[in-house]
């Protein structure tokens, strides 16, 4: 596939890395985690994220064949691997989000780009672009309530669903991998933003951040 | 006891107070005393207060009349320090708390001695409806000066001047029924559904739950009502699936069931939201629900009726008396009239009888009025007068006498004798009227209901009305009525509801008499002779003056509204504009359906602005986007523009000799720089796409107007952007990095706009083409290091090969700087050697130091935007939407160079540049303007006109896009857009400015700077 001119963007030499919550942290600090945080935020920096695009059978052939891991059948679905660390989500008809452990997606796209051959796909790297923040405890529902106006009651928003949605004044990825986790991807130039908003939309509940 | 002494009117026994806790308050700077459970409205009648207000226009004193939002008068201004004033409180919604200061909000120079009250006594028969139309209409120029005066003496209340230290967010909502009205009804409905399985959400805009209930004399299971009001909301409370909402208004109901609730979280506390462990919480909060249905169970109004002096402290509603009596345990008075038109209103005689004080007389409208009210009236003793109404009441200040007299309601006439009883409270009740206010935000018009001598409400789909608010007003009926609309609700969202009659609570069912219709009372004297009778209290408008705008051609109920005020301002009408309506009918000879009812708006009631607003506010007003570079620009003193939400650094003020440079002198040093060694600027916010697909190449061809067919791996291209009229939409240049695989860029504005417009014309019109588009914006970092010397401290960090025949301009390489993997593209906004270099986001921190490490010694110098503004106009390179505005071509530009006339796809825009218009040749076109005089520098923005002789309005025939002093010509500099401009170089042309300055320029080439482009290639 010498017409798609893949890029390792990663350095071979140990350099000094800031994720896209770095300045956002040592800016608006972090709050402790005390007995009294009913929501506690997590950023998992620097993973390895690739939007996929093309055509779900191919992909999904592709994917299983190289992760073990198939697209999601259903709009708005979300699918991990057993180990949990990689997932892959529905975004739009031809287009999903694979997030892997950070440093994977450049081996990974050069995978499936051996699978999918002369097929007509776009495998994009956008992992210095975004970022994942965890969101947990009793009152990270009303956190989201506060900041979005998707539905996150269970009863429509099930475990294993992921959304692309409005979130203060801008947007986010929003996706429950598990029954008391929720993740939110964000763009890394609202970073702040969005941060901001976090902390002081969860500043009732004694919000606090784990570093 | 002392308790009885600081509250003369509080009960011994009785409410939901708590006698044992006392709360301190002052009103009008005096110090009062009431309980834990009272309202500021409750506490105010157990120390007596009579006078709360002076009326809105003619400053008559006012007492409270109502017991809930319906209040017209007890509109106060609340707050102990200025920070935290409200204004618009009704106080009978008003919780107290300890240390809650109010004012009134009307008198001057105080509410007991009130100086406009003689203004309005005398001048009250020169103040008709319409009067300041009529009266202040004439000199147009004294309007300012009579404003001041009436704004003084008018208004319910001010804002603060400090700032408000609460904060108020926002909360989204959904459920499969909202239920608005926590009464029998409401209660009733959210039983029904949530046993059901629904998601329900139950709202009360009240301090308790219960609604009617609340002051009810009936008994649930032969049980007090306040037993089965516990009970209800503690399964409510239980249940997983029901969200309780106390204190909380349904304000606005919108499209679609979208209905706004305005919760007050702390207001019930303290002036301002106490925080908890030191963390702040919101004083309000502004719900935005979706629901699948909704069911209305906001009850009924009780109708007031209007006879003369009716607004006289002491006057009030039924309903209000019994709930003062038994929810507060206040008696508002001493001696009671009652003047009624239904049975229902017997209930405040039973209940002042039982708190042990006089019923004088109750006068009943009705011939006849022989219901089991009636009949325990009879039987206790009660005078009861029929026929009759109250047709004046006696007093200033307070009620002393009710003038009482037989009434022919057919004839609108008094046709008996006047007995004056003595006393100091009138109660009235002219019936009920559904709230129909939220169902009529739907836009659908009530029904009038004969029945039930009410409007009641039309609801479009998805929601539904239940018990009062629907005009079923016995309490077996409403729970029933309840109970059915709540299970239907459940049912229309695919639940599985059964109603069962047997769920519901035993309730003996009240034998009662048929209310008559008596709205306005006939008088002795005719309605314009008779003292003032009162229909909208808050607005002071009056059955005269409704009478008077009919004789005066006034028809149409909305125009009667708009002439006289009824219905206005934050009371909307609640208790007067049925009564309005009335008098307009009988004035015009109609029917009440046939006059019709105005429009109810949102809000219900007045809502905070702050909690309108929400979060959004402040540093959270709007995103700021960020640079991987961001902490770098703060701690270097950067100042920041605005570039779409991207904060973008602007310029870099150094301290220079112990003084900080102005603007000017930064960006000339920053200029110098790159023009004479190197600069560096973060161009990380440009747009940026990654495109792929065998049909990449075609795609670009069809939406740039120059060629893409020959642009190799390795290489880069400016390109433009048409809309499909023809005009510029955006640039930027595309760089080739495999035979299917390009890199895109936009302007840092225009970044979403275009990948949307790409995949626009990929999905609707081309879908045969193969190929995807990614924004990988913030994905790299980018960072443009250009100057006459940008090769040296790159070539220190890269393995790049930065020679200048292996590595021409508009080429771009991979490898690594700072050793981390970067693509460097060497193409340049400033018309100097240039490399931009992309890394991934994470890393560009280190590369960004990396290059100021070596970069130092050779003058590395951070510039920002405007400095970037100047060297590319210098060289007469455009800003899409700062030199173009959506009418201007590539023609218009110049750029005949970046138009592929003869491609074989006809790209966008390219038909729309054989139009007449676009072909004309007096077209604003780009050009240069040299100013004759160096130190101007011209306004952008400023016209241009080709003979400054001549007379105003002068022919504009251009103006000027960007202006800038430029160092490297030691001269102002511009471009702009004249007509026909690229025929007139080296004219003059001449510039008005509104301080009566001309400038004159001569019309020059756009490249300021090195026209031959030799600089950028060394």
């Amino acid at each position: 596939m010498s017409d798609i001119r893949q890029f390792q963007t990663h350095p071979e030499v140990d350099v000094a890395t800031e994720s896209p919550l770095a300045y956002s942290l040592q800016r608006s600090g972090a709050p402790a985690i005390t007995s009294t945080s009913q929501v506690i935020l997590r950023e998992r920096p620097c993973l390895g994220h690739l939007i996929l695009r093309g055509g779900a059978i191919v992909l999904d052939e592709a994917l299983r064949e190289v992760l073990g891991l198939s697209l999601p059948s259903q709009p708005h679905g979300l699918n991990h691997d057993a180990s949990g660390e990689r997932s892959v989500q529905w975004l739009a008809p031809d287009e999903w989000l694979l997030i892997v452990p950070g440093g994977e997606e450049f081996s990974l796209e050069s995978q499936l780009r051996d699978v999918l051959g002369d097929s007509h796909v776009s495998i994009v790297n956008v992992s210095g672009g975004q970022t994942v923040i965890d969101i947990e405890g009793e009152m990270a529902r009303a956190v989201l309530m506060k900041s979005s106006h998707y539905d996150v009651h269970p009863s429509a928003f099930p475990v294993g669903k992921g959304v692309t949605t409005g979130f203060a004044k801008t947007s986010a990825i929003l996706r429950r991998p598990s029954a008391s986790r929720w993740e939110l991807v964000i763009r890394r130039s609202f970073a702040d933003y969005l941060y901001r908003w976090l902390l002081d939309a969860g500043e009732e509940y004694g919000i606090g951040v784990e570093r | 006891m002392s308790q009885s002494a600081k509250q003369p009117n509080r009960l011994a026994a009785g409410g939901c107070v708590d006698r044992n806790h006392t709360l301190n308050f002052t009103f009008n700077g005096q110090a009062y005393t009431g309980h834990p459970g009272d309202t500021l409205a409750s506490a105010l009648l157990a120390n007596g207060v009579d006078l709360v207000n002076r009326s809105f226009k003619y400053s008559r004193p006012r007492g409270i009349v109502a017991a809930g939002s319906e209040e017209p008068n007890a509109v106060v201004q609340l707050g102990a320090s200025e920070a935290a004033q409200v204004p618009n409180v009704r106080a009978t919604q008003q919780a107290l708390y300890e240390g809650l200061v109010a004012h009134s909000t009307n008198g001057w120079p105080d509410v007991q001695k009130d100086l406009m009250g003689w203004i309005g006594k005398l001048g009250a028969p020169f103040m008709p409806p319409g009067f300041y139309y009529k009266t202040f209409m004439a000199p147009a120029s004294m309007w300012m000066t009579y404003e001041k005066y009436i704004r003084k003496t008018a208004g319910l209340g001010r804002s603060p001047t400090e700032t408000d230290p609460d904060i108020y967010d926002h909360m989204s909502q959904h459920c499969d029924v909202l239920v608005i009205g926590a009464g029998p009804a409401g209660l009733a409905a959210a039983l029904a559904s949530a046993r059901a399985g629904a998601r329900v959400i139950l709202a009360d805009e009240q301090e308790a739950m219960g609604g009617s209930l609340l002051d009810s004399r009936e008994c649930l299971d032969d049980r007090p009502a306040g037993q089965w009001i516990a009970d209800a909301l503690a399964e409510l409370e239980r249940l997983e699936n029901v969200t309780l909402l106390p204190r909380t208004t349904a304000n606005g109901y919108h499209d679609h069931n979208f209905v706004t609730l305005h919760e007050r979280r702390t207001e019930h506390l303290a002036d301002s939201a106490p925080s908890i462990e030191g963390r702040r919480q919101p004083r309000s909060r502004l719900h935005r629900v979706r629901a699948g249905q909704v069911v209305l169970a906001t009850g009924a109004h009780e109708r007031p009726l209007v006879y003369a002096n009716n607004d006289v402290p002491g006057n009030l509603l039924a309903g209000a008396v019994s709930t003062y009596i038994r929810r507060y345990g206040v008696i508002p008075g001493r001696r009671l009239v009652l003047t009624t038109s239904n049975d229902h209103a017997y209930r405040a005689a039973l209940d002042w009888l039982d708190a042990g004080h006089d019923v004088v007389a109750i006068a009943d409208a009705r011939e006849t009025p022989d219901g089991e009210l009636v009949e325990q009236a009879r039987a206790r003793g009660i005078r009861i007068i029929p026929g009759s109404a109250v047709i004046e009441a006696s007093g200033s200040k307070r009620v002393t006498g009710a003038r009482i007299a037989r009434i022919d309601r057919e004839a609108f006439k008094v046709i008996g004798p006047v007995e004056t009883l003595d006393c100091d409270t009138i109660a009235s009740s002219g019936g009920y009227s559904p709230v129909i206010h939220l169902a009529s935000h739907t836009g659908a018009r009530p029904s009038w209901n004969e029945t039930i001598l009410g409007f009641v409400p039309n609801t479009v789909k998805g929601v539904a009305a239940a018990g009062g608010a629907r005009g079923i007003y016995p309490l077996a009926d409403v729970l029933a009525d309840g109970a059915d609309a709540g299970a239907k609700a459940a049912a229309s969202q695919g639940f599985e509801a059964v109603f069962e009659t047997t769920a519901l609570p035993r309730v003996p069912a009240i034998r009662e008499g048929e209310a008559c219709a008596l709205y306005q009372v006939p008088h002795e004297k005719t309605t314009l002779r008779a003292p003032k009778q009162f229909v909208d209290l808050q607005n002071d408008v009056t059955a005269a003056a409704i009478e008077l705008a009919t004789r005066e051609g006034f028809e149409s109920i909305e125009h009667v509204k708009r002439y006289t005020a009824m219905g206005f301002g934050t009371d909307q009408g609640k208790l007067g504009n049925i009564n309005g309506m009335a008098i307009a009918a009988r004035c015009l000879g109609r029917s009440i359906p046939e006059v019709g009812t105005t429009v109810f708006r949102p809000n219900y009631t007045p809502v905070t602005f702050g909690a309108v607003v929400g979060r959004h506010c402040r540093e959270l007003f709007d995103p700021e986007r960020y640079t991987a570079m961001h902490q770098w620009h703060v701690e270097q003193g950067a100042e920041f523009e605005d570039v779409g939400q991207w904060k973008r650094p602007w310029y870099y003020p150094r301290h220079v000799n112990g003084r900080l440079e102005s603007m000017h002198e930064a960006v000339v040093r920053e200029c110098r720089a790159v023009r004479e060694r190197v600069g560096i600027l973060d161009a990380s916010t440009l747009g940026k796409i990654d495109i792929q697909g065998p049909d990449a190449r075609e795609f670009l061809g069809r939406v740039y107007t120059n060629k893409w067919a020959k642009l190799a791996p390795g290489r880069v291209r400016y390109g433009l952007m048409c809309k499909d009229d023809g005009m510029v939409m955006d640039d930027g240049t595309t760089s080739c990095l495999g035979e299917n695989h390009f890199l895109m860029t936009t302007t840092s504005g225009g970044a979403a706009a275009v990948l949307e417009w790409l995949e626009m014309w990929h999905q609707t019109e081309w879908p045969e083409l193969d190929v995807y588009f990614t924004s990988v914006t913030d994905h790299w970092a980018t960072m443009t290091v250009t100057g006459p010397e940008a090769r040296k401290p790159l070539a220190e960090i890269t393995d790049i090969d930065l020679d200048r025949e292996s590595f021409k301009f508009m080429d771009w390489r991979e490898g690594n700087v700072a050793d981390v993997p970067a693509r460097v593209f060497r193409i340049s906004f400033t018309g100097e050697l240039a490399f931009e270099i992309n890394v991934q986001a994470n890393y560009a921190m280190h590369v960004w130091k990396t290059l100021f490490e070596h970069g130092d010694k050779y003058g590395l110098t951070p510039y920002g935007t405007e400095t970037m503004h100047v060297l590319r106009a210098e060289k007469g390179f455009i800003i899409a939407g700062q030199d173009t505005d959506g009418s201007v071509t590539p023609e218009d530009l110049g750029m005949y160079w970046a138009i592929g006339y003869d491609k074989p796809f006809p790209w966008i825009g390219k038909r729309a540049l054989s139009r007449s218009d676009t072909r004309r040749t007096d077209r604003k076109q780009l050009v240069g303007l040299r100013p004759a005089d160096p130190a101007v520098v011209l306004q952008e923005g400023a016209q241009i006109v080709f003979d400054p002789q001549q007379a105003i309005p002068m022919t504009m025939v251009g103006h000027v896009t960007s202006s800038y002093y430029s160092p490297t010509l030691e001269s102002g500099f511009a471009l702009a857009v004249v007509k026909g401009g690229h025929q007139r170089l080296g004219e003059t042309v001449y510039l008005p400015m509104a301080d009566g300055t001309i400038h004159e320029a001569e019309i020059v080439g756009t490249q300021f700077v090195d026209p031959e482009g030799e600089r950028q290639n060394v």
